[in-house]
């Protein structure tokens, strides 16, 4: 591969304690990003997409913990890092927008002291530069500089959310992060965020994991997809050929269960059933149970993460001829 | 032309605010909605938060006075309840979906408790066994077999989309003519949204009800109605034949809300939406148009009258001047 490879996840398995069992919410994840790639992760709620940024970021609760694996980040595996090690990371080199943004922002700081304060903590800088950091950042996701002053209530769920993601591209990291960032706005204010973040990613040149449960949404921007269910990717590949032609039967599943604006309403199918627990997950194949297409022997056996064309991975004994 | 069940005349709902800052502030959330619901039809009410479509549900279902203009049920005026008789003979003929099947159920009441009710209420089951039977079947025909299994539990043991499917089963259970149905998948993960859709699909063929779906997606009110109204800032913009005003959008809210739907099917877009900001406050609602703040083609017109609804023939109307 041509482009430099900025973050590496092998065979990664991450979970919670909780009063009922262990639940291990990211169960042998790998996946390879490239710099400038934009990575779309779609799953439902409880697959554990959210589990992998925070693991990522390594800002696990503390009920939880990353079991093994490595995460490598330009060439240093950062899975084991203590605190002190992991905030040379985060945010001067990834960064990572909530999916509340409403909540995200300190209430009683104005955005100016919340700004400021993210470059000091990290910067060696006085406080007019940072000041200025800050006005440049907040100019790019076209938020004039007069709001600098204003408080988190003052302003707008989208304006929320601009500043969310001028925040996190204010040291400007080399990932961006990105859990649901739009989920709570609406889709006009949706579609302007979208445009943003493509606009500043190709002036800033950052790579993004996108983390949605709209998989309609991802498909138009992103470069690759993965798909995850119960934990695991079950298929992976570039977006408009893993569109075109799902080949998972879970990834077939969600394709249509979105209604489209154009060409003929035909009736959907979903899936039938639902997303099984994580404590003691089926066996074999996880989504065997609600598989239209599943045979005897998907029960058995977990199906691996395989490629079946150039670029494609997918996990289903039925993909390839495999069976 | 089938016949009109539910009829809006010049409909506004106005809400005071309370607090000693705010005398004398009202908001607009609903201004001069005219709409007709046909027996056995769907009309999706669509909008973005704050647009007015959930207070417009409210007011029908009797839950807020209006504040002007008439309803109609099947020809006869709708007044205000003067006692519970009349209350209940009116909510046994217009029922309402909820948008939260995590809050709309009593949690410390039985799956048995929840749906008995409305049966006890308005005494549609003489003697235990025909209560029992009723029950079932009931739940039978939303996919929840068998009935006795489900009856049992507590709303906590059911996943989101069965106690959405007990929502939509209580909701029936009177045998309405109306159900104004809220959001009912916008909480639900997106592999159950079509079977739910569905369901519901089938259910207004089979007992010929009329629906005011009421949602944010656009592409979903395609799927689920044949005409299609679109709400902004409390007031209906644009409104007809669901493939008419998709495909043929004339209002620039209408035109914008489609642009920024995704469209995966149409590959990666160029198309900017062009629109700057946000949906106004309703506190002072802008002058003339409500859009026109926000519209690329405003005139100065705009701002000074409100634009009528105009028919551009085929049941389709639209309010604005530049039509």
């Amino acid at each position: 591969m041509a482009e430099k490879t900025l973050l590496q996840i092998d065979h990664l398995k991450a979970g919670y304690a909780t009063k009922a069992g262990f639940v291990r919410a990211v169960d042998d994840v790998s996946f390879s990003l490239r710099r400038g790639e934009f990575l779309g992760i779609a799953g439902e709620s409880g697959c554990g997409k959210s589990t992998l940024a925070y693991a990522v970021m390594r800002l696990l609760r503390d009920n939880a913990a990353i079991e093994s694996g490595r995460i490598v980040f330009d060439g240093t595996d950062i899975a084991g890092l203590d605190e002190r090690a992991m905030n040379e990371y985060r945010w001067t080199k990834m960064a990572m927008v909530f999916q509340s943004a409403m909540n995200a922002l300190n209430p009683v700081l104005s955005i100016e002291e919340q700004l400021v304060d993210a470059v000091l903590a990290h910067r060696n800088v006085s406080k007019s530069e940072a000041r200025g950091i800050a006005t440049e950042m907040l100019e790019l996701v076209d938020i004039n500089a007069d709001r600098l002053s204003s408080f988190p209530h003052q302003l707008s769920g989208g304006m929320r959310q601009r500043i969310m993601i001028a925040m996190a591209l204010l040291l400007r990291p080399d990932l961006l992060i990105m859990d649901e960032p739009t989920t709570a706005l609406d889709v006009v204010v949706q579609r302007s965020i979208l445009q943003k973040i493509q606009e500043l990613r190709m002036r800033l040149g950052f790579s993004v994991i996108f983390i949605t449960h709209d998989l309609s949404l991802l498909v138009e921007i992103s470069d690759s997809l993965a798909i995850m269910y119960a934990g695991k990717i079950c298929e992976y590949g570039p977006s408009r050929e893993l569109y075109a032609a799902p080949e998972h039967p879970y990834t077939k599943g969600l394709m249509s269960s979105f209604p489209t604006l154009t060409g003929p309403i035909t009736r959907m199918g979903g899936i039938e059933g639902q997303a099984p627990g994580l404590i003691n997950p089926p066996q074999g194949c996880r989504f065997a149970p609600r598989c239209s297409s599943a045979v005897p022997l998907c029960s058995d056996r977990e199906p691996a993460l395989v490629p079946t064309s150039a670029g494609r991975l997918c996990a289903c004994r039925l993909c390839g001829g495999m069976i | 032309m089938t016949k009109t069940i539910l009829e809006l005349r010049n409909v506004s709902k106005h809400f005071r605010l309370t607090g000693i800052r705010n005398i004398g502030k009202t908001v607009h959330a609903m201004d001069d909605i005219d709409l007709r619901l046909c027996r056995g039809e769907s009309l999706a009410l669509v909008g973005e938060s704050g647009s007015g479509k959930t207070t417009t549900a409210s007011v029908i279902a009797g839950m807020y006075e209006k504040t002007s203009g008439d309803i109609l049920l099947d020809g006869q005026p709708v007044r205000a309840f003067r006692n519970r008789a009349e209350s209940l003979a009116y909510k046994k003929r217009v029922q309402m979906i909820f948008q939260d099947p995590f809050a709309s159920l009593n949690p410390t009441h039985t799956i048995r408790a929840i749906m008995e009710r409305p049966f006890l209420i308005h005494g549609l089951a003489a003697g235990k066994t025909a209560l029992e039977s009723k029950l079932s079947e009931s739940l039978e025909q939303v996919g929840l077999s068998p009935a006795a299994e489900y009856l049992r539990r507590f709303p906590h043991e059911l996943s989101g989309g069965q106690r959405q499917r007990v929502n939509i089963a209580r909701t029936f259970a009177v045998d309405p003519e109306v159900i104004l149905a809220d959001e009912p998948t916008s909480m639900l993960d997106v592999s159950i949204r079509i079977g739910i859709m569905n369901m519901m699909l089938d259910l207004k063929e089979k007992k010929n009800v009329s629906y005011l779906y009421i949602t944010h997606d656009l592409a979903g009110a395609r799927y689920m109605s044949t005409r299609i109204a679109v709400m902004y800032a409390g007031m209906i913009m644009e409104i007809g034949p669901t493939e008419e005003v998709i495909a043929n959008a004339l209002h620039p809210y209408v035109k914008l809300l489609k642009a920024s739907a995704p469209a995966p099917q149409e590959g990666k877009r160029n198309d900017e939406v062009r629109a700057k900001g946000e949906i106004p406050s309703l506190v002072s609602p802008p002058s003339g148009c409500r859009f026109h703040t926000r519209c690329p083609y405003a005139k100065d017109v705009c701002s000074k009258e409100v634009p009528a609804m105009r028919d551009v023939g085929n049941g389709h109307l639209v309010r604005c001047v530049l039509v």
